[in-house]
């Protein structure tokens, strides 16, 4: 990278806090995420500009600069690029850059140690670092190029954890002590491996390593080419790729690299980092931090406490920008559902018996149209009897019988304790339709 | 002229139905009702293939019953038969030969239905109940591809009680998809396996999602030689990811774009984000359709990077969606999804299939 001397270090947008590696590409994205007319999607260079253009054109006002963080939206302001940002936001920006790059030295090297702020490496640290750096290293790109992560002290964005990384720790363990001591204070920014994100608030005791789980696969891959490469561009994924001496940069190394890195390593710490979003994906977007925070809640499995609605409830509100209509729980929403007493399934099938194939023979349509429905789980079928299959393969013979409406427990299974009757209807239905 | 034929006169065919009192804010796309839909949430819609004449529309749901329907050139939709399940139904499909449904449900097991005899029989058993259901032609072996919440998909020679094959995932399937020789599951906890299915199934490559939500739904597509390249994955926060297992430059060509959002440039109201609930791509263009929470429709052309339509806002979720062979119909569930929990859900609220001509709607757009 560069000349330490440059502004700060890499080009990053005022409004936003992201991180690019060219101030051209800052300039597009400003352009295309702060400064496009909502109305007309014609792209303004600059924030004034923007207002007035949609005075003029539309005679609209806007109140704030489109996709920006709290904080940061003010219209007025007019920025750039790198020019025009405030001085003290430059320097609080310089600041935290430091800060981030300290604890991720601080903290492999002294994990008792609570300060930050120190310019100066630990005494001693240096014979740490090397052992403790690739596990760290990890951690260290997306310090630098966070982009997203809002810097503590600055405004902050309200992440609310992140959205999408489950905490699996698995690999992790040994990190979190590590982490934790350093930093009291520091938002767990550093932690997620994930790339992502926005530092975990401190509710968030984890890191979160999502692709943990998924590095005993990968190793195993024998594809090599894309594997990871793969998985970079989609985005913050977390890299698989283990430990390697300082990864500092944006990209993933390249696949083969990973590749190799990948099978040599019995995998282990957490890897490098993904980069955040980057420009070149246009649509994805962190738009201001609200989308994704949202449901960290959700993915996560030990959910925190932060948000809790009430079991099934609603919507998981987030940033003010944004709210997931979903259901504050890690389930998917099927599997809420089918939580629901009345589609509990009224096995009568899984029964005793057997094994089961219950072939089932029902037939149609309209009558059992409103019989079966009132009640779902009713319905039908399975229950296993007898009958001569009629020239179907099936494995049980046996079983086949041409019926309508099921229920009709064919004596036999019927003494089978029906299991708790799921409440339902008393076997004996069956009127007709047996044939 | 046929209705589903080269655009013209789509009339009200007259199914079912329609022009109800109350706003058509059940129907705001004004499109063909299917009549007699399922009396609870629809979970999945699929067409006949290619090797059966006519197009025949099956439909699985809540109430613990798959439906068929044959869809007429008119636009007439005449319920054909129907089978049940002892829970609801979560995914069903066709054989390739087009004489067999394959019906999978929350009560562990999935059937076979042989459509010409109307009957069905147990194929299947899981430990939990079955998400997605697949049926797989190989040169060398056919089988049903069968993914559970009890974390293990079983491959079925439908002839035999026990699994030909069984491999643990690391999570409960959420959503699946094949493509010969490709599959791909995604799983909880945002797990996504890629499995080649060529001699026998085995688990190919696990993927870091590009998604940071939940799975909630893939689709996978073809390159122009008609291979399977790569899949769309849906997630619960409005975003789709196209992917694609070996391209020249991954940075370039995978991405992401949002969908299924409400109007979000203002930057005073928040913006509500709904789950993608499913993803088809048409078997013609190539060009894809996503179906979300918020009750809309949208068509995508992944390869030119844009969005080709979105439908009006319909009043409840819209939860599967599917196209017939020829990609000349596009067919649509209105049905509640759980989005907002079990306070919104309403039993008596009726539940809608659609039918659309998308002959027109889906051509790519020309990139400049």
């Amino acid at each position: 990278m560069g000349r330490k001397k440059k502004k700060q270090m890499k080009p990053w947008c005022w409004y936003c806090n992201r991180d690019f590696d060219d101030e051209k590409i800052l300039i597009q994205h400003q352009k295309a995420k702060h400064f496009k007319c909502h109305i007309c999607h014609k792209k303004l260079y600059t924030g004034p500009g923007l207002a007035i253009h949609c005075m003029q054109v539309h005679k609209e006002t806007i109140d704030g600069v489109p996709n920006a963080i709290p904080g940061r939206t003010d219209i007025e302001l007019e920025i750039y690029g790198m020019e025009g940002i405030p001085e003290k936001d430059m320097e609080e920006r310089r600041r935290v850059l430091e800060q981030k790059n300290q604890e991720t030295q601080k903290r492999k090297l002294n994990p008792d140690d609570s300060d930050e702020d120190d310019d100066d490496d630990e005494p001693g640290s240096s014979f740490q670092q090397p052992v403790a750096r690739p596990p760290q290293a990890g951690f260290v790109p997306p310090m630098t190029q966070p982009g997203l992560l809002p810097v503590r002290g600055a405004p902050v964005i309200p992440p609310a954890g992140y959205s999408g990384i489950p905490p699996m720790i698995p690999g992790v363990p040994p990190m979190m002590p590590g982490l934790h001591h350093g930093v009291p204070g520091m938002p767990p920014g550093m932690m997620p491996v994930g790339g992502m994100m926005p530092p975990m608030m401190p509710g968030m005791p984890a890191v979160i390593h999502p692709p943990v789980s998924h590095r005993p696969g990968i190793t195993h891959m024998p594809q090599v080419p894309a594997v990871n490469v793969l998985s970079r561009p989609a985005v913050p994924a977390v890299i698989t790729s283990s430990a390697q001496p300082d990864i500092a940069k944006p990209l993933f190394p390249s696949a083969g690299q990973s590749q190799q890195t990948v099978s040599g390593s019995p995998h282990t710490p957490p890897s490098t980092t993904s980069d955040p979003p980057k420009p070149t994906f246009p649509a994805y977007t962190k738009s201001s931090a609200g989308v994704a925070s949202p449901n960290a809640d959700t993915s996560t499995v030990s959910k925190p406490p932060s948000t809790v609605t009430s079991k099934a409830a609603t919507l998981t509100t987030t940033s003010a920008t944004s709210k997931l209509i979903h259901p504050d729980e890690d389930l998917s929403l099927e599997e809420l559902r089918a939580q629901l007493p009345r589609y509990q399934c009224n096995v009568r099938q899984n029964t005793p018996a057997a094994p089961s194939v219950a072939p089932v023979n029902a037939v149609l349509p309209p009558q059992q149209l409103s019989l079966g429905n009132p009640i779902p789980g009713i319905p039908s079928i399975l229950c296993q009897f007898s009958g001569p299959p009629r020239g179907l393969p099936g494995y049980l013979p046996g079983q086949m019988l041409p019926f309508v409406q099921a229920h009709a427990v064919i004596p036999g299974f019927q003494g089978a304790p029906s299991r708790p009757p799921m409440g339902v209807r008393p076997p004996v239905m069956s009127p007709g339709g047996r044939y | 002229m046929s209705l589903f034929g080269t655009a013209s006169s789509f009339g009200t065919g007259g199914t079912g139905v329609f022009g109800t009192t109350t706003t058509d804010s059940h129907n705001p796309m004004k499109d063909v009702e299917v009549t007699s839909p399922p009396d609870d949430s629809i979970s999945c819609l699929a067409f006949s293939p290619p090797t059966m004449p006519g197009n025949f529309l099956i439909a699985g749901s809540w109430a613990n019953d798959v439906r068929c329907w044959e869809v007429q050139d008119n636009g007439q939709t005449v319920p054909k038969a129907q089978q049940m399940h002892t829970g609801p139904v979560l995914d069903v499909c066709w054989s390739d030969d087009g004489s067999k449904v394959f019906t999978a449900s929350c009560d562990k097991t999935a059937k076979m239905w042989d459509l010409n005899s109307n009957q069905a029989m147990q194929i299947a058993q899981h430990d939990g109940p079955i998400k997605a259901i697949h049926w797989i032609k190989a040169p060398n072996y056919s089988c049903v591809m069968t993914g559970s919440w009890d974390k293990t998909l079983k491959f079925w020679d439908t002839r035999s009680p026990t699994p030909m094959m069984s491999l643990q995932m690391p999570e409960r399937c959420y959503c699946a998809d094949v493509v010969y020789p490709m599959a791909v599951v995604a799983t909880a906890e945002r797990g996504l396996i890629v499995y080649q299915l060529e001699n026998q199934p085995s688990e190919f490559r696990r993927i870091d999602s590009p998604l940071k939500h939940q799975h909630r739904c893939v689709a996978i597509f073809k390159d122009k030689q008609n291979k399977p390249t790569g899949f769309a994955l849906g997630s619960i926060e409005g975003r789709v990811a196209i992917h694609y297992i070996n391209p020249p430059n991954p940075a370039k060509d995978n991405f992401t774009f949002k969908c299924h959002r409400s109007n979000g440039t203002n930057t005073t109201t928040p913006q509500d984000i709904y789950a993608v609930n499913a993803i088809a791509f048409h078997p013609v263009h190539g060009t894809l359709a996503t179906v979300g929470s918020d009750g809309r429709f949208s068509f995508w052309d992944k390869d030119a990077r844009t969005k080709l339509k979105t439908s009006e806002q319909l009043d409840q979720p819209i939860t599967a969606c599917c196209f017939n062979h020829n990609g000349n119909i596009f067919a649509y569930a209105s049905s509640y999804d759980w989005s907002k929990g079990h306070e919104y859900y309403n039993p008596q609220k009726k539940n809608y299939i659609f039918l659309r001509n998308a002959a027109e709607e889906l051509k790519p757009r020309n990139k400049k």
